[in-house]
């Protein structure tokens, strides 16, 4: 573990040593906050009730910068790993005494975090400015937990997709398709209280959920019940998707061919 | 002129060469684009399913925005796909190889690539466009006209932005802070915006000459738009080929070798 730790440590340090940097790439969340808040305040305003499918408009705007967090904040690890398997560089990843993948887990962790702070803390302004106070500190802790699993999702879709470069000459398209699944399915931009019935009984079934909508929701409103469906989600999809990672590593090193240096 | 015309004929048709000889990468990014502008858009008929308008906006408002918009976006890939990069260009000493070159230094530069995703952007923009319900063919001609005039005020406002560049010294994260604040105002309901707002999006970031006013031509003929369309993209365009020579007087060159392929 040690040795991960100073792999997540190194890319920490490294994220903190360009702070300008770090303030400037977050600034698109006011961007993005600033107009969801003028499209929910006219939807809001349009209904004429203060509360729609159980949010208020506080509410839906602390739901949508701890998504718009989690989303801008993720490390994009798809594009990372497929370079290197593209160029060759992977070897010089796996002769080293340490696990890939949980070296890949340790450096995005190290990348995400301080990018992650920095983008609640800026939004998290701007949404209490316009919105309102955030959620009760006692929400804090659940969200935390549901936001850890929602992480390690999000990692293992990534993973899969850069190590489809074993397999695939493009892998952006996939990744592409894999956001804007999450957007729609994952309710990024609409938290899915407001979509169809039908519509929110598809999106529950599917991984995309517990990687959006979870956390988001369990930050405005924490309910025990919820929790534990989330969690218990989370525990489900990331023993199918870790499994399917395992599975991708392993053949894909198969399929490795490594000439010279 | 005619002789730059078919200097920049020759350059796409060598473009197209060279992203061709990569067919199984430049199939899946436009495939894979026109996918991804689909599921994305699903977000939008979500909404307007459950709250039907905004301030009079509707979903094939939306359509039409969405279909202007991706096509004009894809446009500037597809001819222009350097004035994506052009900052890195400046920053990394690339310019030297079209300064050595007799023919017009920012033309060459911006039409030396070719974004092969930008097929796939584009051809969605017409099925967007097909699929608003709005579909007449002097629609279809108006749309194209207003797809030439938005891709114009793109390409002005990219080259704008990044030639901020030569002062600044940096200017990568600026330009994506740039390029998303354009596409996320030219997307949104333009209703949705005040007075100031509104002359931010006709004045400061263009995003309205991007969405609202090519929608509006689109749906009904008016010598008004048209004009402010079209002094709107020569204005532009006026401004960023100034403001580029401005700043090419302070472009130093580190004298690296480059490769240009």
């Amino acid at each position: 573990m040690k040795k991960y730790f100073a792999v997540f440590n190194i890319n920490l340090v490294n994220s903190l040593a360009y702070p300008a940097e770090l303030v400037t790439r977050s600034l698109m969340i006011l961007l993005f906050m600033w107009i969801f808040y003028q499209l929910w305040r006219v939807t809001f305003a349009a209904s004429g009730s203060d509360v729609l499918n159980g949010l208020t408009l506080r509410d839906t705007m602390w739901y949508l910068l701890l998504a718009e967090t989690l989303e801008l904040g993720r490390p994009r690890l798809a594009r990372v790993i497929s370079q290197q398997v593209k160029d060759g560089s992977i070897a010089y990843l796996l002769n080293k005494p340490y696990d890939f993948l949980l070296y890949q887990l340790s450096s995005g962790l190290g990348e995400s975090l301080p990018r992650m702070g920095m983008l609640f803390l800026l939004g998290g302004a701007l949404t209490w400015v316009m919105a309102g106070p955030p959620p009760d500190l006692v929400n804090w802790p659940v969200a935390l937990v549901a936001l850890v699993g929602a992480w390690l999702l999000h990692f293992c879709f990534n993973a899969l997709i850069g190590l489809a470069a074993f397999v695939s000459e493009e892998v952006a398209p996939y990744e592409w398709i894999y956001q804007k699944f999450t957007f729609v399915l994952g309710g990024m931009l609409i938290p899915l209280d407001f979509y169809p019935a039908w519509l929110q009984t598809v999106s529950k079934s599917l991984p995309f959920a517990y990687m959006m909508y979870g956390p988001a929701r369990l930050f405005v409103q924490p309910d025990p019940a919820l929790f534990a469906q989330i969690i218990l989600g989370q525990f489900v999809w990331l023993s199918v998707l870790g499994g399917l990672l395992l599975l991708a590593y392993s053949r894909g090193l198969r399929r490795l061919a490594i000439n010279g240096g | 002129m005619i002789r730059e015309l078919k200097f920049l004929l020759s350059l796409w048709k060598t473009n197209l060469a060279a992203a061709m000889e990569y067919r199984a990468t430049f199939i899946t990014q436009s495939l894979g684009m026109i996918l991804n502008d689909g599921v994305y858009f699903l977000v939008w008929v979500i909404f307007f399913d459950r709250f039907k308008d905004v301030r009079g906006w509707e979903l094939a408002d939306m359509f039409i925005v969405f279909g202007i918009a991706a096509s004009a976006f894809g446009l500037v890939g597809m001819l222009f796909g350097n004035a994506f990069n052009l900052s890195e260009i400046i920053t990394g000493g690339r310019l030297d190889y079209y300064l050595s070159l007799p023919r017009p230094t920012l033309l060459h530069a911006l039409a030396s690539r070719v974004v092969p995703s930008g097929f796939g952007d584009f051809l969605y923009g017409f099925i967007s466009y097909a699929a608003s319900g709005q579909f007449t063919w002097d629609g279809l001609a108006r749309f194209v006209l207003a797809v030439l005039l938005a891709a114009a005020v793109f390409t002005a406002f990219l080259i704008i932005v990044q030639s901020l560049t030569f002062w600044m010294g940096t200017g990568g994260t600026f330009t994506m802070l740039a390029i998303n604040a354009m596409l996320t105002f030219a997307l949104y309901p333009i209703t949705l915006f005040n007075q100031a707002a509104r002359v931010v999006l006709f004045l400061v970031v263009p995003a309205a000459f991007m969405g609202a006013v090519p929608a509006g031509f689109v749906k009904a003929f008016s010598w008004s738009t048209l004009g402010l369309m079209t002094l709107a993209a020569a204005g532009f365009l006026a401004a960023a080929i100034l403001l580029f020579h401005l700043g090419l007087r302070r472009y130093e060159s580190g004298s690296a070798i480059q490769t240009e392929v």
